[in-house]
């Protein structure tokens, strides 16, 4: 009688997770270079013991269990804004900052200058380029970078933004502040396209979020009122088997 | 329910926008203003399960794990330092920066700000004062018997004394530049000063290498795209109920669960 209620409430654990994935993917629909995660259960079957004398067989139980969150790396909508320092990545790729925790990997180009005059990103992470974090000096003006990643101004050329990728994405984990990291080698890209005075949205797409809300919502309840039901089921049971036979 | 949390912060954050968008568009006709943009980033992550960690005894790991991230942020408001439109103003005094500089101005606490509006005017005493009446720098004054007042492209004012036939020069103005104009602050009246993060202020003469050149009986207009605004204003507005969709949401999940025992 208890296993309705304990593999119910596997399921509730497991959708109300789903639901903070949803929530977050939708708080973050207007982040740049933000990647959408959704959320992968898996059937967990529980052993039991075994009673082969009955003329039916014993089913197993099976739970619910949220063994992993996957993430989307689709590439998010290109918005042009004119800025200067705002670049996307067009295809594979991934800008490198530097932070004191190690290298970091992002999506999100909305790039500044900090006080020294380096290239730096939203969160003040030196961005780095092929020969490690780019400066500029006053005298620096008319900041263009080309396609392929390098960065020329009024005074020459600079240096050329190092662009990364990985054998393997899906193991890339979110440090938040739209950054990314990994224990695996990164490797430079070559046939590189980076896009100036453009910056890459949310790859969030808020039907599917709406939808699989609306879906969790829903599974959620139905769950709830199965509870509720067997509860009502040994309510009754112990109420019926209770009474003590009449005469 | 993490979700109600997580949502709340995607509310505020778009709320957050939307104010920041409508003080673009309320500044649209506002001479030397420059756009503002709110920028987002994730919050922290929960690691449920981490990402790699071993899975069984015989090294195979994790691929994906479990992260459960917080909601979002916002990380700056920052200032979107492009050139506004030129428009022509036949008035004597006004001046726009075609290219790098500010003009640099001194505040009644001898303090110095700087702007991108050059809509000056002359004080009582002939000085040359920003509507406001603060000094220019580097402080010019107009003879009162001055007229014809030629304002060159390096910044060199030139004026025409009654009776006399040649043009005399009276100042030279100044720009000051930043390495991170974008990390100045503003304080209202189109004004901005000098902070940690712009760095200091390097002068010069409009003109010289890396200075925008001045021109004169010009504005600099705003730099504020109607359309990319409004589009802006929408994309913000329904980011905004979509994120009340899920507060709804998560309260009637959480209503269910109180409706199991009655």
């Amino acid at each position: 009688m208890e296993n309705a209620l304990l593999i119910g409430l596997s399921r509730q654990v497991a959708l109300k997770r789903q639901m903070d994935v949803v929530a977050n993917n939708m708080a973050n629909m207007n982040t740049a270079g933000y990647k959408t995660g959704s959320m992968l259960f898996e059937e967990h079957i529980m052993p039991v013991a075994e009673m082969n004398e009955m003329s039916g067989q014993d089913k197993r139980l099976s739970f619910v269990l949220d063994s992993s969150v996957y993430r989307s790396f689709e590439e998010g909508g290109f918005k042009q804004t004119g800025n200067d320092l705002d670049v996307a990545i067009s295809g594979k790729g991934w800008l490198v900052a530097q932070t004191p925790d190690g290298e970091r990997y992002t999506r999100n180009g909305q790039l500044k200058l900090d006080a020294e005059g380096q290239l730096v990103t939203p969160s003040g992470y030196p961005v780095l380029g092929d020969g490690g974090p780019i400066s500029f000096s006053p005298n620096d003006t008319g900041i263009e970078i080309a396609t392929d990643g390098t960065i020329s101004t009024s005074q020459g050329i600079k240096d050329r933004l190092r662009v990364v990728q990985f054998e393997n994405n899906a193991t890339l984990k979110k440090e938040g502040e739209t950054m990314f990291s990994t224990t695996q080698q990164p490797e430079i890209v070559e046939d590189v396209r980076v896009l100036q005075g453009v910056i890459e949205q949310s790859n969030v797409k808020p039907i599917n979020e709406l939808t699989s809300m609306i879906e969790t919502l829903r599974a959620y309840t139905s769950m709830a009122q199965t509870m509720s039901q067997a509860q009502e089921l040994r309510r009754q049971a112990i109420e019926q088997l209770g009474t003590p036979p009449r005469g | 329910m993490k979700s109600l949390q997580i949502a709340a912060t995607g509310m505020m954050a778009q709320e957050l926008n939307v104010e920041v968008i409508s003080n673009n568009i309320a500044n649209m006709r506002t001479t030397g203003f420059k756009k503002m943009r709110a920028e987002f980033q994730d919050l922290l992550y929960q690691d449920l399960r981490r990402v790699g960690s071993a899975s069984s005894d015989s090294g195979t790991i994790v691929p994906t794990g479990v992260q459960l991230g917080y909601g979002v942020k916002t990380g700056a408001t920052s200032r979107i330092m492009s050139q506004g439109n030129l428009t022509n103003t036949e008035k004597d005094l006004d001046l726009a920066i075609r290219g790098e500089g500010f003009f640099g101005i001194t505040l009644p606490n001898g303090g110095t700000a700087y702007t991108r509006d050059g809509s000056f005017e002359l004080d009582a005493t002939g000085q040359l004062v920003t509507i406001d009446g603060y000094q220019v720098n580097p402080g010019i004054t107009i003879p009162p018997n001055a007229k014809n007042i030629s304002i060159n492209k390096t910044g060199g004012i030139e004026v025409i004394v009654s009776g006399a036939a040649t043009p005399t020069e009276v100042g030279q103005l100044q720009l000051s530049r930043f390495i991170n104009k974008a990390g100045l602050k503003s304080i209202g009246d189109n004004l901005y000063l000098e902070t940690a993060a712009s760095g200091s202020a390097t002068e010069g003469s409009p003109g010289d290498v890396g200075f925008g050149d001045v021109a004169q009986r010009f504005l600099e207009a705003a730099n504020v795209n109607a359309v990319s605004e409004l589009s802006d204003l929408i994309s913000a507005q329904r980011a905004y109920e979509m994120n009340a969709r899920v507060i709804s949401a998560s309260d009637e999940m959480m209503s269910a669960t109180t409706n199991i025992l009655r």
